[in-house]
């Protein structure tokens, strides 16, 4: 689990949208973790394929390579590997900072 | 997450391009129509199929962008059925899809969709995209437009070409019935019942050989006008008009069930505007013309009649034959009728209206036809 921090660029005119984008990933977050408790492939696939095409539409590019690693992982029905990458996007939404350009 | 697709309405205009973002992920939807309103396009927002499918139903968007993985019907499905129905099958449809696989493609295609869009959207992609597909449909409003207007025109001319022969209301009618298949101008020659009233111009003949041309000509107008005004008056149609005669069909093309009383009014109308119309001429009131009329009702064949560089919309057969042979029986401003005609009017009308006269015998028919003529 990387320590760095992380920094995304948000087109200015975006900028309202981002707070409930926030709060929608950590939202997010919950509902996998639940999903995975549950073992529930099925939802863990799904949320992973909906992470992988908004994460970069809003410049969030690891959200999307998270996402698409889930969804991997839900296939395969891989557990310890969603487990990895459900704890780096708690990690990554607890280090991630957003700056207007 | 649903409580938080928020749609931001703005004011609704003709002119404005109108788009429907259609995905589960409010997320998404918020991103596509920030990016799209910037551009100043209309932005509709539904949450799955089914709402997408209501929305159109409801005002259809000038294009669609639509998400494939949604609860209930998916993107596919979804663009299927527009693409299946007349009303909606050129609304563009764009599917923005985070599938990767190139089957996922070739459903989209077999669904019918004008283009992709890969999630991640890219802004630039995605604008450029919509860009040219507002172009397209832009050129396909114009066409239309065109289109419509080219049908208006060509509505028109029909309208001014026929309504010499028919009234203005039937003249509606035809035009209606321009482009409907088994419509009575589309269909081939037909057997129909029919009424017909044959109309003899007498005296014209003398008039020629002692009036300047343009003058008899003149007469001729001015009483043919009284007489197809009066056809007019009751719907029915001029189905030839020759120097000095002029036959009217009734229950044709359209049906009229009260054809025969049309006909017997269109008759004594006739005979009244024939006389108004010699004495508007003033000096010309004694120049001994006078109108003949012949009603008869039958089976008659229809259809346009002539050459590939002449053709009448006509009608040919025994109640036309029978009518020009009452025409000629009857006496000066008297009109005769067949006995089908009484038959068809005889409790419509005041007692008496109908005498009966000697049955007469026909040229080229057996036997004799019974007639009788109209008291004006």
């Amino acid at each position: 689990m990387t320590k760095d921090s992380y920094t995304v660029t948000v087109p200015k005119d975006l900028a309202d949208l981002i707070p409930t984008f926030m709060s929608n990933r950590k939202k997010e977050l919950q509902t996998l973790r639940a999903a995975l408790a549950a073992l529930d492939l099925e939802q863990l696939r799904q949320l992973g394929h909906r992470m992988k095409g908004v994460g970069n539409s809003y410049g969030f590019e690891k959200v999307s390579l998270l996402g698409k690693q889930i969804e991997d992982g839900a296939r395969s029905g891989d557990r310890s590997a969603l487990e990895a990458c459900i704890a780096d996007y708690d990690d990554y939404l607890a280090r991630v900072s957003v700056v207007y350009g | 997450m649903a409580e938080l697709a928020i749609e931001q309405k703005s004011p609704r205009s003709d002119t404005a391009f109108r788009v429907l973002v259609v995905d589960d992920d409010p997320d998404m939807t918020a991103f596509l129509a920030a990016l799209l309103r910037r551009q100043g396009i209309e932005v509709g927002i539904a949450g799955d199929g089914n709402a997408a499918l209501a929305r159109v139903a409801e005002a259809p968007p000038d294009l669609m962008l639509l998400d494939v993985m949604m609860p209930g019907p998916t993107g596919f499905e979804v663009c299927k059925k527009l693409k299946s129905d007349r009303a909606t099958a050129l609304m563009p449809i764009v599917l923005v899809t985070a599938l990767e696989d190139k089957e996922s493609r070739v459903k989209g295609i077999e669904a019918g969709a004008d283009d992709f869009l890969s999630k991640p959207v890219n802004p630039p992609e995605l604008l450029a995209r919509v860009q040219t597909l507002r172009r397209l449909h832009e050129t396909r409003r114009e066409l239309e437009s065109r289109r419509q207007l080219a049908q208006l025109q060509r509505k028109e001319a029909i309208r001014k070409a026929f309504s010499r022969y028919i009234s203005p209301r039937l003249a509606d009618r035809i035009i209606q019935d321009v482009g409907v298949e088994g419509g009575p101008f589309n269909a081939g020659a037909q057997r129909s019942n029919i009424v017909v009233v044959f109309v003899e111009l007498r005296g014209f003949a003398d008039l020629i050989e002692s009036r300047d041309a343009p003058e008899v000509v003149a007469m001729l107008n001015e009483r043919f006008a009284a007489l197809t005004e009066a056809a007019y008056h009751y719907d029915g149609t001029v189905l030839n008009m020759t120097g000095e005669s002029m036959l009217v069909g009734f229950n044709v093309p359209f049906l009229q069930s009260d054809a025969a009383s049309r006909a017997l009014s269109t008759a004594t109308e006739m005979l009244g505007r024939f006389g108004s119309a010699a004495l508007r001429r003033g000096h010309d009131t004694d120049v001994g013309l006078s109108l003949s009329a012949g009603i008869c009702m039958g089976e008659a064949v229809i259809g346009n009649v002539g050459s590939p560089h002449y053709l009448s919309y006509t009608a040919i057969g025994d109640p036309v034959d029978t009518a020009a042979q009452l025409a000629r029986l009857a006496g000066a401003n008297e009109v005769l009728v067949c006995g089908r005609v009484h038959e068809a009017v005889r409790g419509l009308l005041p007692a008496g209206t109908l005498a009966p006269r000697a049955d007469a015998t026909l040229q080229g028919r057996p036997g004799t036809v019974q007639v009788f003529a109209v008291r004006v």
